[in-house]
């Protein structure tokens, strides 16, 4: 069932900035949707129209059938929200942030309590629940995925919600995103931490210069790709490598790795290549892994909307 | 107010009272302090009070402090939450537009409470001055609070919050030396009397002075009906910025 259909969205500031330019998604419920894009793509932007701060110059946005772009206190009725920066917690205890915004959300002072404790006994934070301090950064962004979280909407947007969390909370977070839509939410799922949102995320689209350049299954846009492996060289730098052959598509280089993608069939050519590069001392070592989200991701945007 | 914006606007108020827990003893000390400072202050800048003089100054200093309030620090809160993101949070709550701003002056006036009956005891003590405090005192200072925060809450949502400050701080000298609301309207300049007929301040004076000493000034349903009309204006112009979404 679909809760968040976005169509046709465009917006410009200004006369000439176009943040957001003819994107179109839809999140289902029960489904973890995964908004990726670098910086400036126009993620904030979009989520800023769902949820009603902003009026978008075109398009049309319907949260379960109804158009939040005439009706925004409907927007805010079914969408929590993590945001980019920091929730507003200073002064607060965690428990206190967490029940103020559940209860502002319409739920009774007993219920909240109740799930405001699950949650923080979920991501280890009954420590320091109670705890009236400035927080650390980390503990801000677990309080305001808490905040979003205890009394979810239909749509609970987590605008990159894992910034300055330790692993092991991390891990628990992402285990209670994917409870969030289990329980029945569409989850919006804002984030360039392309690695992490590969285990969680059921679909997603790519943002780039504010439109969505791939969209679908993780597995969809890495078969698109056209090779299911990679090779990943640290290259001596001086030492010239052999030529690669034919089958060894080169993608690109970052610092002293050398990028390629790999066939299946192909795979003992490459590795044979790789060894003659080593032997020769031109590459330092070499992996070959199954492609990757991350590997998706580097070929849409660098190409912005052209796969490699 | 439906019963679930009127429980948006206590959780609002709660959150505001909770996350300045730590400050306010200071908050409430201070505007006591300055209270008291205001009446033996008074006697070196007026070396000859009257008891009439004494009576116009203490009942005047309520409604200056409800306009400051409204005018600078509702508004400064305001831009300052807007720089902080704390602003665009709240927004995106199902709350009405306006419950944050009437959280805060809501706050503002729990915090002045004190001050203003020390600064009142004193006035009395100190004076010799005679009040006659009516039930009407409570909605002059709402409808006072009220007007002035909704104009400083529109600024401060409407203009940049740098701008924000620059404007609210001239306002403050307008309000402290070209407005009669600790000095009888007759003493400023005619032009400057024709502009304040039709400004609201000479009736909240009028309106604050009138539920403290029974003493309305020109007309008391021409004080309360202008001050409500500026009010009603002000909050709706208030809740329109606040609907504005860019």
């Amino acid at each position: 069932m679909t809760v968040l259909d976005v169509a046709g969205l465009t917006k410009t500031y200004g006369d000439s900035v176009r943040a957001n330019d003819d994107i179109s998604l839809t999140v289902e419920a029960g489904e973890v949707f995964g908004l990726l894009g670098p910086n400036g793509a126009g993620k904030t932007t979009l989520v800023s129209q769902i949820l009603g701060l902003l009026r978008p110059d075109s398009g049309r946005i319907l949260i379960d059938g109804v158009d939040v772009v005439r009706r925004p206190d409907v927007a805010r009725e079914r969408c929590s929200y993590q945001p980019q920066a920091a929730a507003p917690v200073d002064g607060l205890s965690p428990r206190e942030a967490i029940e103020l915004v559940g209860r502002i959300r319409g739920c009774d002072r007993a219920e909240v309590r109740r799930r405001a404790t699950a949650l923080l006994d979920a991501l280890d934070l009954t420590g320091v629940a109670d705890r009236v301090a400035p927080m650390s950064g980390g503990m801000a962004r677990l309080t305001g995925f808490c905040m979003a979280a205890v009394v979810p909407g239909r749509v609970v947007v987590l605008d990159e919600p894992t910034n300055d969390v330790d692993p092991l909370r991390r891990r628990a977070m992402w285990t209670q995103v994917r409870r969030l839509a289990d329980e029945g939410a569409a989850v919006l799922l804002v984030t360039h931490n392309v690695l992490e949102a590969e285990r969680c995320v059921d679909r997603l689209a790519i943002v780039a210069a504010g439109r969505v350049v791939a969209q679908g299954p993780p597995a969809a846009l890495k078969a698109q790709l056209g090779a299911p492996l990679r090779l990943e060289c640290t290259v001596e730098p001086g030492v010239p490598a052999p030529r690669p052959p034919a089958s060894v598509t080169v993608t690109g280089t970052v610092g002293r790795r050398l990028l390629a993608h790999v066939q299946q069939q192909d795979l003992a050519t490459a590795v044979e290549w790789a060894q003659d590069a080593q032997a020769q001392g031109a590459v330092t070592e070499f992996a070959v892994t199954p492609a990757s989200l991350e590997d998706v991701y580097a070929t849409w945007v660098a190409s912005e909307g052209q796969p490699a | 107010m439906t019963g679930a914006a009127a429980r948006s606007f206590v959780l609002l108020l709660r959150w505001q009272l909770l996350r300045t827990r730590k400050l306010l003893v200071m908050l409430i000390t201070l505007q006591t302090a300055l209270g008291i400072g205001i009446i033996y202050g008074f006697g070196f800048l007026v070396p000859h009070v009257t008891p009439a003089v004494a009576l116009f100054f203490t009942t005047g200093a309520p409604t200056l402090s409800m306009m400051l309030i409204g005018l600078t620090v509702v508004a400064q809160e305001t831009a300052q939450a807007r720089v902080t993101g704390r602003f665009a949070y709240v927004s995106a709550l199902p709350v009405p537009r306006v419950a944050p701003m009437l959280a805060e002056v809501t706050y503002w006036l729990l915090v002045q409470l004190p001050g203003w009956f020390v600064t009142l005891l004193l006035a009395v003590v100190h004076f010799h001055i005679h009040l006659q405090v009516s039930l009407l005192l409570i909605p002059s200072v709402l409808l006072v609070s009220l007007t002035a925060a909704a104009v400083g809450y529109g600024v401060a949502v409407s203009a940049p919050p740098a701008a924000t400050t620059q404007l609210t701080q001239f306002l403050s000298i307008a309000l402290l030396l070209f407005s009669p609301i600790n000095f009888p309207l007759e003493r400023l300049p005619e032009w400057l009397q024709d502009v304040h007929r039709a400004l609201p301040i000479t009736y909240m004076a009028d309106l604050v002075r009138g539920g403290l000493t029974g003493n309305y000034g020109a007309s008391m349903p021409l004080a309360f009906g202008v001050v409500t009309a500026y009010c009603v204006a002000g909050l709706a112009l208030a809740t329109r910025a606040a609907r504005h979404r860019g």
